[in-house]
């Protein structure tokens, strides 16, 4: 079950909330278990997921068609592997609608994917009501509110959330640097980064790469009901 | 059940009457609706490239040509048989079918004929509607509104246009969605039709390799385009077989 190839969407309807960091730690844990994630960065011409993953990201402007095209067409075109779609607030609702009207969904299921989606719900009350929209969505196998302890959410305390602690600002900067990985320093790689910070982002990745492994059971419960 | 003759046409280039016709076909196709249609944009005929085996190309101004579609209405023995016309030409073409009687079969109720007027969204063709108002007793008339560009604008007198309109028995009016350019532009590439497209089957029956967005875009307009069909009276009338409702 772990190997059938997954397509992750991080989204969110509001800025600032952590969400490419949410797509960087996702691809950073696909990479450490040995996956082999091909990211797809909706957030042109910025490209801020390609940034961190040169080579193994696209890059699609949404509000255009051949970046529509770019996105659905290479996942269609190129099934078996794992797939992270990140899609920053501005194309959010529109990728949905998109993929409803497309049937992409539908699609992905057909040629042997899983859908699992990341949501970020933050302190807006939009932002819980566009969570709960999206949670609705027929044929995803798992919908994962996430939590940015940094900004805080209104999504209710459950089981299969996802947090993301808050990171003193400091060491938020420094991991920010695109030439940081986060991989390598799991890996034993620290970087340059500052002694008095290793632990602290030690702490987190643990937390946080923990908590994606933990998905993969809650996945086969929700596709078991 | 009597046959039909459905003439599309408009006053002027461009705005999507070769499409509207490609739709119909389509529609009747998906409705399981035997067609034949004529293409009169001789010698070229865009229409015939989508549908080579059942469009035939001819030269309303030839008699022969004439007759091919005329005469053959009832031997034929195809429910529907859609014309369509030149671009430019609707005004002539309704005058010569005047002129050879076939406005005349129609009213006496030999066949049935509709008239698939597609305008643009400029004023002109308001007033290419009261050009042909009097040659539309007894025909089935729809105005088809087409969204040909992005500005998506219908500049409508209203009140011009009841006085055009209440002149006209039997009138519908449908508007017709955009299809988005590029979609549009790949269906014309690989010459498929709409169905074919959204079915992902080349020109020669193989498995296309057209991208799935554009066929969903492609489908939903089909789809959007079946639901304004579907408020045509005379086309729900072919598709149900002429039979009134509660008779089998």
């Amino acid at each position: 079950m772990a190997n059938t190839p997954t397509v992750y969407i991080t989204a969110s309807d509001q800025h600032r909330n952590g969400k490419t960091l949410l797509a960087r730690l996702l691809a950073d844990y696909l990479l450490l278990d040995g996956r082999d994630p091909f990211m797809i960065d909706t957030d042109a011409p910025e490209g801020p997921l390609r940034s961190f993953f040169p080579g193994r990201t696209a890059l699609a402007d949404f509000a255009a068609m051949p970046g529509q095209m770019k996105l659905f067409d290479t996942i269609i075109a190129s099934p078996g592997r794992d797939y992270v779609v990140d899609l920053p607030a501005r194309h959010t609702e529109g990728f949905f609608k998109a993929a409803e009207e497309l049937g992409f969904f539908d699609e992905l299921k057909k040629i042997g994917f899983r859908i699992i989606v990341f949501y970020v719900v933050d302190r807006h009350a939009a932002s819980l009501r566009a969570a709960k929209e999206i949670q609705k969505f027929p044929n995803i196998d798992l919908f994962v509110p996430v939590e940015n302890q940094h900004v805080g959410s209104y999504w209710p305390k459950t089981e299969g959330d996802l947090v993301i602690p808050a990171l003193p600002p400091k060491l938020a900067i420094a991991i920010s640097d695109k030439r940081f990985s986060l991989r390598s320093f799991v890996l034993g790689d620290v970087q340059q980064l500052p002694a008095e910070f290793q632990t602290e982002l030690s702490n987190f990745l643990f937390e946080v790469l923990s908590n994606l492994s933990n998905l993969e059971p809650l996945v086969t419960l929700q596709n078991l009901k | 059940m009597k046959p039909t003759l459905i003439l599309v046409g408009a006053d002027k280039g461009g705005v999507g009457k070769t499409t509207i016709s490609r739709a119909l076909l389509d529609y009747f196709a998906r409705k399981n609706v035997l067609t034949r249609a004529f293409d009169t944009e001789n010698p070229r005929g865009s229409l015939r490239r989508f549908y080579p085996t059942m469009t035939e190309v001819i030269d309303l101004g030839h008699v022969a040509d004439q007759m091919k579609v005329l005469d053959t209405m009832e031997s034929a023995n195809v429910p529907v048989t859609v014309v369509d016309f030149k671009a430019g030409n609707l005004s002539y073409a309704l005058d010569l079918f005047e002129r050879i009687g076939v406005l005349e079969a129609a009213r006496n109720g030999v066949f049935n004929l509709g008239l698939m007027h597609v305008v643009g969204p400029s004023i002109a063709s308001l007033d290419e509607i009261g050009e042909i108002a009097k040659y539309l007793q007894g025909v089935s008339y729809v105005v088809a509104r087409n969204s040909i560009n992005e500005t998506n604008f219908f500049e409508w007198d209203e009140a011009t246009h009841r006085k055009y309109f209440s002149a006209i028995p039997k009138a519908q009016e449908i508007n017709l969605p955009k299809l988005n350019e590029m979609a549009y532009e790949q269906v014309d590439v690989a010459g498929v039709t709409f169905k074919d497209f959204i079915d992902n089957k080349s020109a020669d029956g193989t498995a296309g390799k057209f991208s799935f967005v554009l066929r969903g875009y492609v489908r939903k307009w089909c789809s959007e385009i079946d639901a304004e069909f579907a408020r045509v009276q005379m086309l729900a009338d072919i598709i149900s077989g002429g039979r009134a409702p509660g008779h089998n």
